[in-house]
């Protein structure tokens, strides 16, 4: 036991000294990986004088398991999707959002707040982006009337060389808003009308559900169909293998998402957790964010002035889509009609 | 004497001690948290709620998820089995070569790159697109490319690829410790080649081949990368409903007892082996 003592011993020795020294303020965020550049969180160090710790998870399951276990003491800001960011004020552990610290929220548009139906008025939580996985097919391997709807999935002509993401909620989704109804219905009819589409018409010609390795194949030439969030293929391709993609958010509507920013309540840097949302929103630096993944500035009108980049889809884009919010004892009635579509043949 | 003898104890225990807190701290409780986890109701939004409950179990006897349990054993047995039967003549030509630390040098050499390198890399190798089947286009072996990849076959293929070297190695060196003179006599008293590796070498070199069993069978009844990335649609192992039901759809408690079975399954097969190694083993030496 001696022997283990003087260890513990130097650990806690050092664990206090390094809280002692830090005069810096330090705000720690939760983000996800790859989502912020890192030019913002640097001018942002430097025009407040402070650090700026970020951890990184991969998924809302991921980031809200940790919180739940109580790993999540500590950060200030996390970036939660809007599914996430309702289950997180139900639950009571959010603070407040005040406005008058964040001027910045004027340039955020109505749609947006239309669509965020869990928190319309950001008493909780700040929008920092709002998207949609579309369709992304190589022209050069497709036919060239192919259908620039969901319906694509059905067309045999690209049998095995297609590939929908890995997302039961995304892909019943899309089903379900194609049908014309809503992608957070609980009812089972609905829902059992959508499965049937994704099980007897899209299944049979998919490769395969991915969501992981999917960009890289599709890069390759290997898919021509892919269904994917802009980024996953902005990352993987280059720019004149851009040119050949069609990229797409087909107009029946789909599932789209909201990811937001919110502040722990038990946050010790709330006022800088303020700034730095407000930071964020600034035109001019939202707009280094819109150009680093080609995103519409839909969360800002005012970046559109700042970004030197086209995006791939615009705003008008995702007038029929609606926010995949959380269905909370419903999801069993999607997981019992996805689990024959996803595990067996 | 007895004084020694006692030192000798107390000293066993103090060195058995980090090994005890290691298995206890990082095996023997975490299996105790996911059996009671499994056991109990699943939370709305992930984790447990603290009342007992069967709903897991009786979850798992959904048709879709017995389908996938099939599955993750079939795929088990096939890479496994595939797996014995090339290391066996790799095994017995390294014990045999004057170049041993070479090859064992050229198994180790992958473990150089990280695994999820070396599937992405299969996947550049399978592809309809890929390396494989363009070489065999252009040398006008076949005209359409050959489907090699998201399915059962990239799978099995994949995983033999992956834990080849850990069936290799523990039999490599029951092989190497083998008295190989031991043959020459069996042949000596007129015994055929083949017939004296079996009756001879097999029994001689049993613990090895348990041991590759053993360190191939677990991990890939676990696989999960593998068939995420190579596999397609029926391709789906149990590993990969354990994420899901965690990352997805927020069912822990099924998750747990998806992870008992595993253990369970893989715990029952290991000690079978075992136990039927033993009986050989004591039946041999009686016939002796």
């Amino acid at each position: 036991m001696r022997k283990l003592l003087l260890p513990l011993a130097i650990i806690l020795l050092l664990l206090s000294s390094c809280s002692k020294d830090e005069e810096k303020r330090t705000l720690h965020l939760y983000n996800w990986t790859y989502y912020m550049p890192e030019s913002i969180v640097t001018a942002f160090e430097e025009e407040y004088g402070c650090d700026v710790v970020i951890d990184y998870f991969s998924s809302n399951e991921e980031m809200f398991a940790k919180l739940q276990a109580g790993g999540g003491k500590g950060y200030d800001i996390i970036f939660p999707s809007a599914d996430y960011t309702s289950i997180m004020i139900k639950l009571d552990m959010l603070s407040l959002i005040d406005h008058e610290k964040i001027p910045n929220l004027r340039y955020i548009p109505s749609i947006v707040k239309d669509k965020a139906t869990y928190d319309p008025e950001m008493e909780y939580s700040v929008p920092y982006f709002m998207g949609a996985a579309g369709i992304a097919v190589n022209k050069t391997l497709a036919p060239e009337n192919y259908e620039r709807s969901w319906m694509i999935f059905s067309d045999e002509r690209m049998k095995g060389r297609m590939t929908l993401l890995d997302d039961m909620r995304e892909v019943l989704g899309d089903a379900l808003k194609t049908l014309g109804y809503s992608n957070n219905t609980s009812n089972e009819e609905e829902l059992e009308e959508a499965a049937r589409i994704v099980r007897e018409e899209w299944k049979p010609n998919i490769v395969k559900f991915d969501a992981e390795s999917f960009a890289k194949s599709f890069a390759r030439g290997e898919f021509a169909v892919v269904h994917c969030y802009p980024e996953n293929i902005v990352s993987e391709l280059s720019e004149e293998q851009m040119a050949n993609v069609d990229f797409f958010l087909p107009e029946t509507g789909g599932s789209m998402y909201i990811d937001n920013m919110v502040i722990l309540k038990d946050s010790e840097e709330k006022d800088l957790a303020h700034a730095f949302i407000n930071f964020v929103h600034e035109p001019k630096n939202y707009a280094v964010f819109l150009d680093e993944f080609s995103f519409p500035p839909t969360t800002n009108t005012e970046a559109e002035k700042f970004m030197t980049t086209t995006p791939l889809f615009t705003s008008e884009d995702l007038e029929n889509y609606e926010v995949l919010i959380d269905v909370d004892e419903d999801l069993e009635k999607y997981n019992r009609l996805w689990e024959p579509i996803r595990y067996t043949n | 004497m007895k004084r020694d003898k006692k030192r000798i104890n107390v000293r066993a225990y103090l060195y058995s001690l980090p090994m005890g807190i290691w298995v206890t701290l990082f095996f023997a409780i975490p299996i105790a948290i996911i059996l009671i986890y499994s056991f109990l109701e699943k939370g709305l939004y992930g984790g447990v709620e603290w009342r007992a409950s069967l709903a897991a179990y009786k979850a798992i006897l959904n048709p879709n998820f017995l389908i996938v349990i099939w599955r993750t054993v079939y795929i088990s047995v096939i890479a496994t089995a595939i797996c014995l039967l090339l290391s066996f003549p790799a095994s017995y030509a390294m014990a045999r070569s004057r170049h041993q630390t070479l090859f064992l040098f050229l198994i180790i050499i992958p473990f150089w790159t990280n695994s999820l390198i070396r599937v992405y890399a299969w996947i550049n190798l399978l592809s309809t697109e890929g390396l494989i089947n363009n070489v065999l286009i252009k040398l006008g072996i076949i005209s359409e490319p050959i489907p090699m990849i998201y399915n059962l076959f990239s799978v099995i293929l994949v995983l033999v690829y992956m834990y080849l070297p850990f069936a290799i190695l523990p039999l490599f060196t029951a092989i190497d410790r083998f008295d190989f003179s031991l043959l020459d006599a069996a042949r000596d008293l007129g015994c055929g080649r083949l017939r004296a590796i079996i009756l001879v070498m097999f029994p001689a070199i049993r613990s090895g081949f348990f041991n590759a069993l053993i360190f191939t069978l677990i991990p890939i009844f676990g696989a999960y990368t593998v068939p995420l990335l190579v596999g397609g649609m029926g391709s789906t192992m149990v590993g990969n409903i354990i994420v899901d039901q965690v990352q997805k759809t927020r069912n822990w408690p099924l998750a747990s007892a998806f992870s008992v079975i595993l253990t369970l399954i893989s715990m029952i097969g290991v000690m079978a082996m075992l136990g039927s190694g033993k009986k050989k083993e004591e039946m041999n030496e009686k016939l002796l």
